[in-house]
């Protein structure tokens, strides 16, 4: 449905550069990228609000450059909504609507309808963002574009309208690119990510894929994983390593096994990484404590003493401190509790091969 | 008292003294003005045919002046405000040229380029057209001295409606037109209606380019400037006072349009 090949574009000083990735007709691509990374930007390039420098827009297979926005069948939703000063409510989710049974629906599950006769002036900034999604959904468009558009919800609208919008993703086909910088949003929402950043795709696929495997340590201390040791990875090769059974050639499906050397640690991993000079992401979820050495079948266990605890709610962040080197694991609070987790206590913290990435 | 304190009082007091002083001076004059002639000048209106036709002859011609004003450069002050092309500022440095120049060599200017010998002036001419001497002189002269000002406030207007607005109108189904029409006009239109008050205000208050384009028939600073020449200060005043009254009438619509603006914020 949407497919950019070596995009680019320019908004004042600010370039986006030889940006490139495809989004499948009826799938939730969410990009990711910080504050100035040209999120609202790429957008605005795949609305036809700004003219590419270079490369192509491909919408629906067909190349898209020349096709004005009124005829791209979009709907874009600005995190600051921009409504119509001028207009009702109403009146704002009516303007592009061709459709009165798509009205209805947008209003009634944006959860709009009793703002419909109220001015814009007068509406909070969530309220805003509800309208400006409805507005967008009332054109029942083939593509919505969203910058940010749950920024001024309160917790509890955010997950309603947020459920909304995926439910009618699902029940109209409608493609949908979503920017946030939010990590568990695009998680949840989406079937791809794409991370941008200084103008230019990092990388791109499957969610689950970008977090647990990232292209690079910036791209992982960037999504969030507290884990990224620098150091030199050893291919254990034929030499039938210890801990893994049977002919070179069975391993684990043709992955490598290695051992990862950083900072007097040595980390077990499997992977395709080129032997050398690289960094180990392992992100905090991955990692199990215990108070004690335990026989499972995590690969990689580590004594160390706790140096911080840090609770959010049901998830409590622990760092212990392993031979000089902090590692992070995140626990629910509850496990914690049970646990007694406290800082100097001594405990071991383990994690499978697996969960160890190479880049 | 510590100097720290005292300098910063100081200056606080020299700054209110400096405004109070040039208020007073602008202020001074016209209050002066209308309170020495302006009774006069109303009582005139009853009874002074010429100074009767004089001012609607002056609000006619500012008015149409400022219609073709803003009709022509509404499009050029979008432009200047959105888009970003070669010459934008030597286009901007020509729109605000005329504000530069003495008003009388504006009028001698527009005399050459309208006169019967121009080009410009023969062709109208041709088609039954007499700008020199006639209300069309006087709407020449006041577009050209006052249309960069509606330029100017135009652009600002502009300006200040984020582009963002007509591309959210675009996606929703709009044309560029329809989306300026729709969305962009709305929004700017309490600074484009200052911006024409301003124009018309400058317009009313021309004297040197008209005189030069034409004298007769003669607008209300034409008049005053005839009576005071011709009778002395006594038959001046009550014109010129109703001029100032007349020019109150535009700078109130503006107060009042700024004042409703300033409560939506």
């Amino acid at each position: 449905m949407i497919r950019l090949d070596g995009l680019s574009a320019k908004k004042g000083r600010f370039a986006l550069r030889d940006v490139t990735f495809a989004l499948d007709a009826g799938a939730f691509g969410v990009v990711i990228g910080p504050a100035g990374s040209g999120k609202t930007t790429l957008l605005e390039v795949i609305a036809g609000l700004l003219a590419p420098t270079a490369g192509t827009v491909h919408l629906g297979g067909a190349d898209a450059r020349a096709v004005p926005p009124e005829e791209r069948g979009i709907g874009l939703v600005y995190q600051h909504a921009f409504l119509f000063p001028h207009l009702s409510v109403r009146e704002n989710v009516a303007y592009g609507s061709t459709d009165a049974g798509a009205f209805d629906e947008a209003t009634e599950r944006m959860g709009v309808t009793p703002l419909l006769a109220r001015e814009v002036r007068g509406l909070s900034g969530g309220e805003r963002q509800m309208v400006a999604l409805a507005r967008a959904l009332a054109r029942r468009p083939r593509l919505l574009l969203l910058d940010e558009p749950f920024s001024a919800l309160d917790p509890r609208r955010r997950a309603l309208i947020r459920r909304e919008v995926r439910a009618l993703h699902r029940a109209w086909g409608l493609t949908t690119l979503q920017v946030t910088h939010d990590f568990a949003e695009a998680g949840m929402l989406g079937d791809q990510a794409i991370l941008l950043d200084a103008g230019r795709v990092l990388q791109s696929g499957p969610p689950a894929e970008v977090f647990r495997r990232p292209a690079s340590p910036y791209v992982a201390e960037f999504l969030g994983a507290e884990n990224v040791l620098a150091g030199t990875a050893r291919d254990l090769g034929e030499a039938a390593p210890d801990w893994i059974d049977g002919a070179p050639s069975e391993y684990a499906h043709g992955h490598r096994a290695f051992a990862f050397e950083s900072e007097g640690l040595t980390l077990y991993a499997v992977g395709d990484f080129a032997p050398g000079a690289g960094h180990a992401v392992i992100r905090a979820e991955e990692i199990t404590i215990a108070r004690d050495q335990t026989h499972d079948s995590a690969r990689n266990r580590f004594a160390g003493r706790v140096v911080e605890v840090a609770t959010l709610g049901a998830l409590t962040r622990v760092t212990i401190e392993v031979r000089g080197t902090p590692l992070v694991a995140a626990l629910t609070t509850r496990s914690a509790k049970e646990l007694r987790i406290e800082p100097g206590l001594a405990v071991v913290a383990s994690f499978k091969a697996m969960a160890v990435h190479l880049c | 008292m510590s100097r720290s304190r005292a300098l910063p009082r100081l200056l606080s007091v020299l700054a209110a003294l400096a405004g109070s002083a040039l208020l007073l001076f602008l202020a001074a004059p016209i209050v002066e003005l209308v309170g020495v002639g302006g009774a006069e000048g109303l009582r005139r209106l009853g009874t002074d045919a010429e100074l009767r036709d004089s001012l609607l002859l002056t609000a006619l011609c500012a008015t149409t002046a400022t219609l073709i004003g803003a009709a022509c450069a509404t499009p050029l002050a979008y432009m200047l405000a959105r888009r970003d092309f070669p010459g934008r500022a030597i286009l901007s440095a020509l729109l605000d040229l005329p504000l530069l120049i003495p008003h009388p060599v504006a009028g001698i200017a527009l005399l050459l380029l309208l006169g019967r010998e121009s080009a410009v002036g023969g062709a109208a001419l041709e088609l039954g057209l007499r700008i020199v001497g006639t209300p069309l002189g006087i709407i020449a002269a006041m577009l050209f001295v006052s249309a960069p000002l509606f330029v100017s406030g135009a652009r600002e207007a502009f300006a200040k409606v984020d582009p963002r607005y007509e591309g959210v109108a675009r996606t929703l189904g709009d044309s560029p037109w329809r989306a300026f029409r729709r969305v962009t006009l709305p929004l700017a239109g309490r600074g484009l209606l200052a911006a024409a008050v301003v124009m018309w205000a400058r317009a009313v208050s021309e004297f040197g380019a008209i005189v030069i384009l034409t004298y007769n028939p003669k607008v209300v600073s034409v008049l005053s400037y005839d009576r005071f020449t011709s009778y002395g200060l006594r038959e001046a005043l009550p014109v010129a006072a109703a001029l100032a009254l007349l020019a109150l009438v535009p700078l109130t619509l503006l107060r009042a349009l700024r004042t409703d603006g300033a409560s939506e914020r």
